[in-house]
């Protein structure tokens, strides 16, 4: 067709199409309004440079984030992963400090990952402790151990060209940042085209149903959270290139953070819903949020008031936008 | 205060409509005080709507509800507040206890009797005591009721009826879980407080209760009251019955004590539906169940099922039938007994390994165990096997696409897109979903507990249908049934389940509704 014409069943299927995506579109216009309000109050936050920065900060809270929409999608919650992350990133930096060679160093922290989500997921899949307190008594044990290991004083170790590259840019961006790319891309493939992706969504839209579907329940849900552990140890690996040394303090408040983005992305606390580009934009808006806070440099206290309502604000028109399009149920 | 007595709960032409559905269509209903009555009829009679519309829960589209010849005053879930304190009692077949709290507590749950707006524990237990004495019991009412076993704990849900000075009282079903001896105590609670001047409601389908019990029964049908009638030997009311047809009185008969007959007749009324075709073949025997016990409720269950046979399950509410079926599939140890399916035995069936031998359960309620609601319908049906729809590890959009549009077209969902949540789709659409998941599995072996139940007439034919076209594919179903009818209409053979045994038989074509329903009742 020479003239491009749009049938009325083009219109009502594009409306359609926008309907279902409210709640992306929404976001989307959010972190347009925050990129022009930021930019026009401090010059420097439109600059290339500002934009690298908040690539590197988003990675940190991303790569987190996918893991954690699966958990939240699966009606679980995984609270532990700022200090899972502090931990594992201690470990490796000691492993380093002996010094046991990079690759097993880092192919330690990721089994080491991989084995505390599973053990989360063993608490809640078998022994039925609800996964807020199984993750809150690791959130406690890992950040007390980490600190008890390590005195509360960074663990440092020789330097090492490979984690410095990992630490550093690559074409000019972070390489964490093209890590979370890769890992997004990875993960909607996985949430929507594999069976356990979708077994993910129908054990967190009803657990029953898909008992009786003849889905693992209990496989899901161990898996759902040792996937959460092993991207825990892929954010410590960024973390210990970036600073450079194992840090039982560091990444304090990232589950935050974390739940923050997936919950303003619109993956319902309740599950069964959510999507991973929801989460994209949700990790995008806390990102540009914080480091705006930071250029304009209000007072830090002032800071987490301004994020408290702004997270508030976006759920909230979340809920309303998905009432208007009937999804609420 | 002597003269012409008030009828203790009073209907006055009431009308109550749901979308798509009269539920109560221009009712007359009174009782009065002293009297106990009977409330028969089967499901979706109206005898639900007409409790609720007494106990406040819900208000009447048109006509009047009076108690004690007033109306009442308040609105919404103010009433219900306001019906309690008038002396109504309501106790309804479902738990509603709160296992973590005491049995007083749970008595008085949200009303609790309060001395200078502080919790009067003494007072709560007092009271809570002497409504257990009535039923014969001597719990402490200190115990949390989650300690209790299940008949004790729906023995306290019926206590509540007696607590205090109730003016009305109200039972839906509430023996369906309790042994002969409980039975007998109700009995007693029940003619104690209408010696003291109560009107007593009594819902339910066991006969033998109802001859025990009541003075009158009014049998409902359709949202119309059918007739009311006495029962046996007329205590305190005029032995004349009402009979009710198109919302109008026909005709007003005298009843010298009904016939079981009788009042089987009026609860059907006069159905003539077409039997679908009944053209399978039986085939081999796919399922022995042999010897299957789960005290107190089955008792030595042994039956067989065919390839290319309905067999039919029916029996009362809480007779046993879904915990039968979930022995079956592996959902629920048996004491006894065991199941072979073709030659094999299997001793400790497990659901996946009974899945992988070819059944297919759709369970009860559909909104609890059957969808998953925000999926749409095409994953929906695929959730019983993905591999079906897999290439090397990857959901294949195409294959997904062709299986979840091969059964919706074969069983006639009626879905805007395949892709649709399937909570937006009617009842009877979402269980035909449920359904044909078993069929995308290639299931042989169907176990079906109540698929039409919440379902639209059209829905309901659609879905004997399919069940009949599912025989004649050779497949072997198991359908249970409230519904005496549909049992009758569908099934090649139907078993009757009655106090915990295999009670009787009936073989097409010689089965008929009113036999069944007999049967069930006893």
């Amino acid at each position: 067709m020479s003239v491009p014409t749009v049938s009325p069943r083009g219109v009502a299927e594009t409306r359609r199409m926008l309907a279902g995506h409210m709640n992306e579109l929404g976001l989307l216009a959010i972190i347009v309004i925050l990129y022009g309000v930021f930019g026009a109050l401090s010059p420097g936050f439109l600059s290339a440079n500002n934009q690298v920065n908040i690539l590197r900060d988003g990675a940190t809270i991303g790569i987190a984030a996918w893991a954690q929409t699966l958990v939240i999608v699966a009606g679980e919650i995984d609270i532990s992963v700022g200090p899972m992350v502090a931990f594992i990133a201690v470990i490796m930096a000691f492993l380093m400090k002996v010094p046991v060679p990079l690759p097993f160093a880092l192919i330690g922290g990721v089994v080491l990952g991989l084995c505390l989500g599973s053990l989360a997921g063993v608490l809640r899949a078998i022994f039925s402790v609800p996964s807020f307190v199984a993750t809150l008594g690791l959130w406690s044990a890992l950040r007390g151990l980490a600190l008890f290991m390590t005195n509360a004083l960074p663990v440092t170790f020789d330097d090492n060209d490979t984690l410095d590259w990992i630490g550093d840019n690559v074409f000019g961006l972070p390489v964490s940042a093209v890590v979370m790319v890769i890992l997004f891309g990875v993960f909607v493939f996985v949430s929507r085209k594999t069976a356990f992706g979708r077994s993910v969504y129908a054990v967190g839209g009803n657990a029953n149903a898909a008992h009786l579907c003849g889905i693992n329940v209990t496989r899901i849900r161990i898996l759902v959270f040792a996937i959460s552990g092993l991207m825990a140890a892929i954010t410590a690996i960024m973390l210990l290139a970036r600073l450079g040394s194992g840090n039982a303090g560091a990444a304090s408040g990232l589950e935050f953070d974390v739940i923050a983005a997936v919950v303003v992305g619109g993956t319902s606390l309740s599950g069964g819903r959510g999507s991973m580009l929801g989460t994209l934009l949700g990790v995008l808006t806390i990102t540009v949020i914080g480091d705006g806070l930071v250029l304009y440099g209000i007072n830090s206290f002032v800071q987490d008031v301004v994020r408290g309502v702004i997270i508030v604000v976006a759920v909230l028109l979340n809920v309303a936008a998905s009432r208007r399009s009937g999804r609420h149920v | 205060m002597t003269g012409a007595q008030l009828p203790v709960a009073e209907l006055r032409s009431a009308t109550k409509r749901y979308p798509g559905v009269i539920a109560l269509d221009e009712v007359d209903f009174s009782v009065m005080p002293g009297e106990v009555r009977a409330v028969l009829g089967k499901n979706g009679a109206g005898k639900s709507t007409l409790i609720r519309l007494l106990t406040g829960a819900e208000s009447a589209d048109s006509g009047e509800v009076l108690l004690s010849g007033k109306p009442f005053v308040e609105f919404g879930q103010r009433r219900t507040r306001e019906a309690a304190e008038r002396g109504l009692r309501a106790v309804y077949q479902e738990l509603s206890l709160v296992p973590s709290m005491t049995i007083a507590e749970n008595m008085f749950l949200g009303n609790w009797p309060r001395r200078r707006r502080v919790l009067d524990h003494r007072a709560m237990a007092e009271q809570a005591r002497e409504a257990l004495r009535r039923l014969g019991l001597s719990l402490d009412p200190r115990l949390l009721t989650g300690t209790l076993a299940p008949a004790a704990r729906q023995m306290v849900e019926i206590a509540r009826a007696f607590l205090g000075v109730p003016r009305l009282v109200i039972l839906d079903e509430p023996t369906s879980s309790l042994a002969a001896a409980e039975v007998d105590q109700v009995c007693n609670a029940v003619r104690e407080a209408a010696a003291a001047g109560a009107a007593v409601l009594y819902v339910s389908h066991r006969m033998s209760e109802i001859r025990r019990l009541a003075d009158t029964a009014t049998v409902m049908r359709d949202g119309r009251v059918a007739s009311t009638l006495s029962v046996a030997g007329a205590r305190t009311l005029a032995d004349t019955a009402t009979v009710m047809r198109d919302g109008r009185v026909a005709s007003t008969l005298s009843v010298a004590g009904a016939r079981t007959e009788d009042i089987i007749q009026m609860m059907l009324g006069r159905v003539e539906q077409a039997r679908p075709a009944h053209t399978s073949a039986i085939g081999k025997t796919t399922l022995s169940v042999e010897g299957i016990a789960m005290p107190p409720k089955l008792r030595n269950i042994t039956f067989d099922l065919h390839a290319g046979e309905v067999l039919g399950i029916a029996g009362l509410l809480g007779s046993g039938r879904t915990e039968l079926l979930e022995i079956v599939m592996g959902l629920r140890l048996p004491s006894a007994g065991s199941v072979r399916v073709r030659d094999e035995k299997i001793a400790k069936p497990s659901y996946k390994g009974m899945m992988q031998r070819g059944f297919g359960y759709t369970p009860e309620s559909r909104k609890e165990d059957g969808i998953v609601p925000l999926l749409g319908v095409d994953e929906n049906i695929v959730l019983t096997d993905f591999s079906r729809v897999t290439r090397g590890g990857v959901l294949s959009s195409a294959a997904v696409e062709s299986a979840a549009r091969t059964v919706v077209e074969r069983l006639h969902v009626k879905t805007a897109r395949l892709e649709t949540p399937i909570v937006t789709l009617s009842g009877g659409n979402q269980q035909k979903v449920v359904i044909g998941r078993w069929i995308h599995a290639g299931s042989r072996i169907l176990l079906l507990d109540e698929p039409t139940r919440g379902v639209d007439i059209e829905a309901k034919a659609q879905i004997y249908d399919i069940i009949r076209a599912l025989a004649a594919e050779g497949r072997a179903v198991l359908f249970v049934s409230s519904e005496i009818e549909e049992l009758d209409q569908v099934c090649d053979r139907v078993l009757v389940l009655r106090d915990g045994v295999m009670a009787e038989e009936h073989i097409a074509p010689s089965i008929d509704a009113e036999r069944l329903l007999a049967a069930c009742i006893g």
